[in-house]
């Protein structure tokens, strides 16, 4: 009766809707990411959970390794890259290791995904409504006149004015935010779980990200859809986010509910990056910076990875390895500093 | 900050410049009837979405782009009107200098820094104890260690790659830079230490410095003035602490509320607005339309019967203007269209 009966996990739509509203839908476990072929670990340990319909921000400077995390969720690892220890789990399921074919089931009624270029995502010379109906007659095995119809509905939901229209247009004839907005509709036409976005407002003006972010809420809102956002920008990840998880060096340094992160931030790095972020008040102001820069990838270091550039480091910082500790609510930070005032109190 | 002197003549000046790139039916009118002054040791900000023209007016003072109506007239000297050996003079002089988004693409991979820098000097032909000097000279101005010097650009940090585009157009000692995008490829702490490096250049060294960005609040941490352009036009310049107080175009307003802020979380005092409190809604009349039509009319909330005509820059305070027909009532509208729905402070 099966057409498959090789499947080596339960059906994963059944999985996460048994498992209730409050469990973690997607479940980073220690995971380490290896580049060159192995010969450095960009990736360090990094352990995040996404509930459904949370939309959770990684945010961090370039080479932080968000990145790479975001691709080792989706199973699209670039070349020379492996997950070198640790697990990504999705519904309960361990995927880490899950083979090409598998993963492909996965892809789409599951997991989305949106980066930073639509353009190249896309083929140039197909129209994009064609390009959208292939998936659905692909992965969810509509005719071809329910494959138009749901397209169609699909534009619409995104935000699309004229979706007749457009489901005719080739790329070529698209302003970058309706090829955002088309490459959303692709994402979410098979209903996902979850939305991994990484950087896909950061090529776009700054109305058209707007309406972009409050198009991944409203769809937050109509469809439990959990977004996975990366993002360098704090405040774009401020904006959208009601989790933050900021990345140094391969590392998360903190995590926590986003209110709490821009307003009582307990990791100096994070500090920092809220003291050099967008303010948006337009004030004429002293521009800080960080002073220092990043350790090379993959760079070993026997403390903190921030201890060099931190204005506050003490010997402690440098001497072992620092561990996450829970600093409020769902909030964690890896400092000495943080560790200790929590000790006190 | 700004130090224009009352009746002193600007540095540069563009004149009603009309640019038209293709011919015939795929003619573009790229650029339409823009003026823009700039006086020594005055930063200003250039604001606009892609395809607004902001590039084109860039390469168009630097004389890659010739205008079809208006000049450019540089120090006195009417730069768009030279020919051939006459504007190639001009341009080895160096007195403009143009900055690129991105290094890695605009930086030659092969040559190290110091050839990239030395550059612009070599083709002017300056002698060569000449040249070391005044690339030594531009790299500490801008701050970057000698060490540099062998590297190619693949070697170096995206930050220190900024700094050698800046170095490079330093080296000819010009008067007015134009920086495109400088900044909006690096990380927010990079990005913050370029502009304060351009702050503090034009103090030292007097230096006229147009930015073009899209970023409107890394502007607010520098600039003296902005200048916003849509589709081709000037529709808002003014002093850039009064702008962004007060935007007098609802363009620029929507710009400013759709600008990232991390004070989501208490509410802002600062913007009075949502941006979908000033994004035209499906619902009501269309909106005027046309060829002489306000550019910004199909996406304007507040457009009415008088937007069917392209309204002109007016002056609506001390080097302050505005090209909106609606200045004075829109503000009004969008306040009590709130008062009607309700603020909306969920963004």
């Amino acid at each position: 009766m099966a057409i498959d009966n090789r499947d080596p996990w339960p059906d994963l739509v059944d999985a996460v809707r048994h498992e209730g509203g409050t469990d973690d839908l997607l479940c980073l476990d220690d995971l380490h990411v290896s580049v060159h072929d192995g010969a450095a670990t960009a990736v360090r340990g990094v352990s995040l959970r996404v509930r459904p319909g949370e939309i959770v921000g990684l945010v961090g400077e370039s080479g932080s390794g968000k990145t790479l995390t975001c691709r080792a969720t989706l199973g699209v690892l670039p070349p020379g890259c492996g997950v070198e220890r640790g697990t990504v789990s999705f519904g309960g399921v361990d995927v880490t290791s899950l083979p090409r074919r598998d993963w492909e089931r996965l892809h789409g009624s599951q997991l989305g995904a949106v980066f930073q270029d639509p353009a190249s995502y896309l083929n140039p010379v197909l129209t994009v409504g064609a390009q959208l109906a292939e998936v659905l007659r692909v992965k969810l095995g509509l005719g071809r006149r329910a494959a138009h119809r749901r397209a169609l509905e699909l534009f619409e939901a995104v935000g699309l004015r004229q979706p007749a229209r457009v489901f005719h247009q080739i790329p070529a004839e698209l302003s970058g935010g309706m090829l955002q907005r088309v490459m959303i509709a692709i994402a979410i036409s098979c209903d996902p779980k979850l939305l991994v976005a990484d950087e896909p407002t950061t090529a776009l003006d700054v109305t058209i990200q707007a309406e972009v972010l409050e198009l991944l809420q409203r769809l937050r809102d109509e469809r439990g859809l959990a977004v996975l956002f990366v993002s360098h920008d704090l405040a774009v990840i401020t904006q959208l986010c009601d989790r933050i998880v900021v990345f140094y060096a391969g590392e998360i340094v903190e995590s926590g509910p986003a209110e709490e992160i821009t307003q009582r931030p307990r990791h100096p790095y994070t500090q920092a990056l809220l003291r050099v972020a967008s303010v948006g008040d337009f004030r004429r102001r002293e521009l800080e910076v960080i002073a220092g820069q990043p350790p090379r990838v993959g760079e070993d270091i026997a403390g903190c990875r921030f201890a060099a550039r931190c204005p506050v480091a003490v010997p402690e910082c440098e001497a072992g390895p620092v561990r996450s500790v829970p600093v409020g609510e769902r909030h964690e930070a890896r400092c000495v500093l943080a560790a200790r005032a929590m000790a006190v109190s | 900050m700004t130090t224009a002197p009352a009746g002193a003549p600007p540095l540069l000046a563009v004149e009603s410049v009309d640019v038209t790139l293709g011919r015939g039916w795929r003619a573009n009118h790229v650029l339409s009837g823009v003026d823009l002054d700039v006086w020594p040791g005055e930063i200003v900000g250039l604001v606009g979405e892609t395809g607004s023209g902001k590039t084109t007016l860039a390469r168009t003072v630097v004389g890659l782009v010739n205008p079809k109506r208006g000049r450019v007239v540089l120090d006195g000297r009417p730069f768009s009107a030279l020919r051939r050996g006459a504007r190639r003079a001009e341009r080895r002089r160096g007195h403009v200098q143009l900055v690129f988004q991105d290094p890695l693409r605009s930086l030659d991979p092969d040559l190290t820094v110091a050839e990239i820098v030395a550059e612009g000097l070599r083709i002017r032909g300056e002698a060569d104890d000449e040249i070391r000097r005044r690339v030594t000279d531009a790299l500490e101005k801008v701050g970057l260690d000698p060490t540099v010097l062998e590297r190619t650009p693949g070697q170096i940090s995206g930050g220190q790659r900024q700094r050698v585009s800046i170095a490079r157009a330093l080296a000819v000692e010009p008067r007015l830079l134009i920086c495109d995008e400088p900044v909006s490829a690096l990380d927010a702490s990079t990005r913050n230490y370029v502009l304060r490096l351009l702050d503090e250049l034009r103090t030292s060294l007097g230096l006229a410095i147009v930015i073009i960005s899209h970023d409107l609040s890394s502007l607010a941490g520098i600039a003296d003035r902005v200048v916003v352009l849509y589709r081709g036009r000037i529709i808002e310049d003014g002093p850039v602490d009064r702008v962004f107080a007060t935007p007098r175009h609802p363009y620029t307003a929507l710009l400013m509320a759709s600008a990232p802020s991390i004070k989501q979380h208490s509410v802002r005092h600062d913007q009075p607005f949502a941006p979908d409190q000033l994004r035209r809604t499906g619902a009501g009349p269309a909106p005027p339309a046309g060829p002489g039509a306000c550019v910004f009319a199909d996406r304007c909330r507040f457009a009415a019967g008088a937007c069917a005509v392209q309204p002109p820059l007016t002056a609506v305070g001390e080097r302050w203007s505005v090209a909106c027909h609606r200045h004075q009532e829109w503000g009004a509208l969008a306040q009590s269209a709130i008062r009607q729905e309700g603020p909306t402070h969920a963004r």
